[in-house]
């Protein structure tokens, strides 16, 4: 199996691409067909057969650049490490500059030398510390760490002849171009599983980990013994080992980054998701409301995907000619077992009437959300808003985009004084004829009426017409009937009245109604 | 015959082709017919209405020189249009001239079981393929040499019927209760599905489609359809009317014009002799790219700057 693309599969499920085995192995057929030569073809075939709706194709596209801009990004800039580069310049240096430093290099050693000297003085004293305590090993990590730090940074060692390098990894730094030392990392991410990384804070953890797996610490061994050295071409090679060494920290810690960016930003995203459910959606922040608006959205196609499955055959209609006379033909074609053509949809008619008073403020929002997404997905749902007078919002939902809609049916209703009397009033005046034995009214509102009429004649009305009358309210269901809810009033009137305060009530809710029957 | 694997050996080849039959496309497009083929799998297309979903398909069987088997959808299409169906009258045609020698036959004949054994003898007779009358599914499965099935507008159709079309896509048979199952002849056809988006296209037929969105094609794609489509337009005209018709589609409108509309914008012109865009002009030809009043008299105050900014630049 390709590695290669099951990571990137992974990738694009993170962003939530969904994509089924099927689809896995069609997109292995089409890159054994293609092949990884062409950018873009890959692109193209990948992006045919992989994402299946416009966002996903969006999302598919971002996700696409992102895992496989790395590899670009790196044989194209190539960053080689430094010192390989500085070694390089000087190898390919002028040779007048060679010459000059040739010419020099007498005094500059000597100064050089004498600079050690006083150096070496100065910080003798730590250095012995340092020596004491590595022979007393692992004591104090931290003051080796300060001391050989003081060192490196006291040491400026002019480049030149250096032993070769003893461990692996050190080797690998100092013979490797960069490409190689990516493919190094990739298979060190590839051995600690790196695709398992899910939190932020377990980038260091992973960071550390490829390091380890690397073979840092025979690194860090051969740096330690080696700037401690007393010849001056080892402690050169420490020198420049340290500097390939950072080099790389820097080039796994980017390794991470982007891995983390792929495969982790989905698990906090569930665990988002599943928070949100909980929330009492009154208090759901600003900037989650994205991810609600999916959530409200999948919930209400889920529900119509359901409800589209129940259709009842009429004994009405049209005659079936062909299946009458294909079943009657074993009675010898004496017609008498007829067949109708209607397969008729039983659908619903859905009145809504949602309360965006200033009481409900934070909730209506949410309230018109879903309604949207259920305007979007059942096609015969009538909205109404109301503060104190209602007016109808359909229209006003079918000619804008969600966040608009809500925006506007806020502003013409929303935040005055609670008026239910008022409200069912108005309804009565506007539909009460469009209701009927199929019509289902649902009431988003809290019913606290500031002590005004109730009115519950006419929720009575609407109750005796329509199929069922269904109250959700965002209260808790122990506060309902306290101070100026009307909700005791108004429960007899309902067939159904629900709590309805966090997503997961909505999804219990719907739940239910679709096993009754909207 | 079409010499059908060298023309679909590469992407570019396939493009070439195409355009060759004067449809111009993108990369992506090229790149979903060849893996259609290659890959024998069925293409999904959506975007929005007039961008050439079913021109593609079209093409397509004239560059391999395949027949193409259409099937319109709809609300309410079924298997007995879709599929097949038996042909009843002719049914019932035999079973009287089989009244009348029904005698001959059980002539001889000893008691009931007998009777019952020879009329069985004639086995399952009228439900064979003589009395199948294949409808467009069952047809793009028998075609000898391979075909373009094209499954037009199929977010019209119901659910069911979707569900119907998963055995044909999947695997390129379908089961017939009476005859068995009936599979694709040599070549499996080169099937293109079509969806405006009216309604969401279940993920079971999603899954088992290559998926192919067709967006409106940027100004110089667009330029060379013109020019393919309506060669002997003014390339002066051609740049202007292109570039309006992309001023156009920023507005905010109810219908924005998409290529067809284009196409028959510029024939348009062409026959009333204009060579260069100017606002009398577009006034009055408005009707071609705008199919809604409400649109035209939207765009009516901008017309001047639309047609001097498409005109200048």
């Amino acid at each position: 199996m390709d590695q290669l693309l099951t990571n990137f599969i992974r990738a694009l499920r993170n962003a939530d691409v969904r994509i089924s085995p099927a689809e896995t192995l069609d997109a292995l057929s089409a890159v054994q067909l293609i092949g990884y030569g062409d950018r873009q073809l890959l692109k193209d075939s990948l992006g045919l057969v992989l994402p299946k709706t416009l966002d996903e194709k969006a999302a598919f596209d971002t996700c696409f650049d992102q895992f496989f801009s790395y590899r670009a990004r790196t044989s194209l800039r190539s960053p080689t490490p430094p010192s390989a580069q500085d070694a390089a310049t000087a190898d390919r240096g002028d040779n007048t500059r060679d010459r000059a430093a040739e010419a020099n290099d007498g005094t500059e050693n000597r100064e050089t030398e004498a600079g050690d000297g006083t150096q070496a003085g100065n910080s003798s004293a730590g250095s012995g510390e340092a020596r004491g305590e590595r022979s007393g090993r692992g004591q104090s990590s931290e003051a080796t760490a300060a001391a050989r730090e003081a060192r490196e940074s006291s040491e400026d060692v002019s480049p030149g002849e250096m032993p070769a390098p003893q461990s692996p990894l050190s080797r690998l730094l100092t013979r490797a171009n960069s490409m190689e030392i990516n493919i190094a990392i990739n298979a060190a991410g590839q051995q600690v599983n790196v695709y398992q990384i899910e939190l932020f804070t377990q980038k260091g953890v992973y960071t550390r980990r490829i390091l380890e797996a690397m073979g840092h610490t025979a690194l860090q061994e051969e740096i330690f013994s080696l700037s401690d050295s007393a010849a001056i071409p080892d402690r050169r090679l420490a020198q420049d080992l340290t500097r390939r060494r950072d080099w790389l920290r820097e080039r796994i810690r980017e390794y991470v980054e982007h891995q983390f960016l792929l495969h982790a930003d989905v698990s906090g995203r569930r665990l988002r998701e599943s928070l949100l459910r909980d929330l009492r959606l009154s208090s759901v922040e600003q900037r989650h409301h994205r991810l609600l608006r999916d959530l409200v959205q999948r919930m209400a196609r889920k529900l119509v995907a359901a409800y589209s499955r129940r259709r009842k055959v009429f004994r009405r209609g049209h005659l079936h000619v062909p299946r009458t006379l294909r079943r009657n033909m074993k009675y010898d074609d004496a017609i008498f077992d007829l067949h109708w053509k209607s397969v008729k949809t039983d659908q619903p008619k859905v009145f809504a009437i949602c309360d965006v008073s200033g009481s409900v403020a934070n909730y209506a929002r949410f309230m018109l959300m879903f309604l949207y997404s259920l305007e979007e997905v059942l096609p015969k749902v009538r909205s109404f808003a109301f503060s104190s007078d209602l007016g109808e919002i359909t229209d006003l939902f079918a000619r804008n985009d969600i966040d608009t809609a809500i925006a506007l049916a806020l502003r013409q209703y929303g935040s005055g004084s609670t008026d239910y009397g008022q409200a069912l009033a108005d309804f009565r005046k506007l539909c009460l004829d469009d209701l009927d034995r199929r019509t289902t009214v649902i009431i988003l509102g809290d019913a606290r009426n500031n002590y005004g009429d109730a009115r519950t004649d006419v929720l009575k009305e609407i109750y005796d017409r329509a199929r069922r009358v269904l109250w959700l309210n965002p209260e808790p269901r122990a506060i309902w009937d306290t101070g100026d809810s009307e909700m005791r009033h108004y429960i007899p009137y309902c067939h159904q009245a629900e709590e309805c305060g966090t997503l997961a009530q909505l999804a219990r809710v719907v739940d239910r109604l679709l096993r009754i029957g909207l | 015959m079409a010499d059908i694997p060298s023309i679909a050996a590469s992407v570019a080849s396939l493009k070439q082709h195409l355009e060759a039959h004067r449809y111009i496309c993108s990369d992506q497009i090229a790149t979903a017919v060849y893996l259609a083929y290659h890959l024998r799998k069925p293409v999904l297309i959506e975007g929005p209405p007039g961008v050439g979903k079913t021109e593609l398909a079209k093409t397509t069987a004239q560059m391999f020189e395949l027949p193409l088997i259409r099937l319109q959808c709809y609300e309410g299409l079924d298997e007995a249009k879709a599929l097949y169906e038996w042909k009843y009258g002719k049914q019932l045609l035999y079973t009287q001239v089989l009244k009348q020698t029904l005698d001959e036959v059980l002539q001889g004949a000893k008691g009931f079981a007998e009777s019952v054994k020879r009329l069985h003898e004639f086995g399952d007779i009228f439900f064979s393929e003589e009395f199948l009358e294949a409808r467009p599914l069952l047809k793009a499965l028998r075609e000898e040499h391979g075909c373009v099935l094209l499954i037009d507008e199929v977010d019209k159709s119901d659910h069911e019927f979707e569900s119907l079309l998963l055995e044909i896509l999947s695997d390129y048979q379908v089961s017939i209760p009476e005859i068995g199952t009936v599979k694709a002849r040599h070549t499996p056809p080169l099937v293109f599905l079509t969806s405006n988006n009216t309604r969401e296209i279940s993920d079971a037929l999603k899954r088992r489609c290559l998926h192919l969105y067709i967006p409106f094609p940027d100004i110089a794609l667009e330029q060379r359809i013109v020019n393919a489509r309506v060669p002997e337009i003014a390339p002066r005209l051609r740049d202007q009317l292109v570039r309006f018709i992309h001023d156009l589609r920023e507005l905010d409108l109810k219908k924005v014009p998409s290529i067809s509309e284009t196409i028959d914008w510029a024939r348009t012109l062409l026959l009333l002799h204009a060579d260069r865009l100017d606002p009398e002009l577009v006034r009055n030809t408005m009707n071609v790219i705008l199919k809604f009043q409400e649109d035209i008299e939207n765009v009516q105050p901008e017309l001047r700057t639309l047609t001097d900014k498409a005109v200048r630049s």
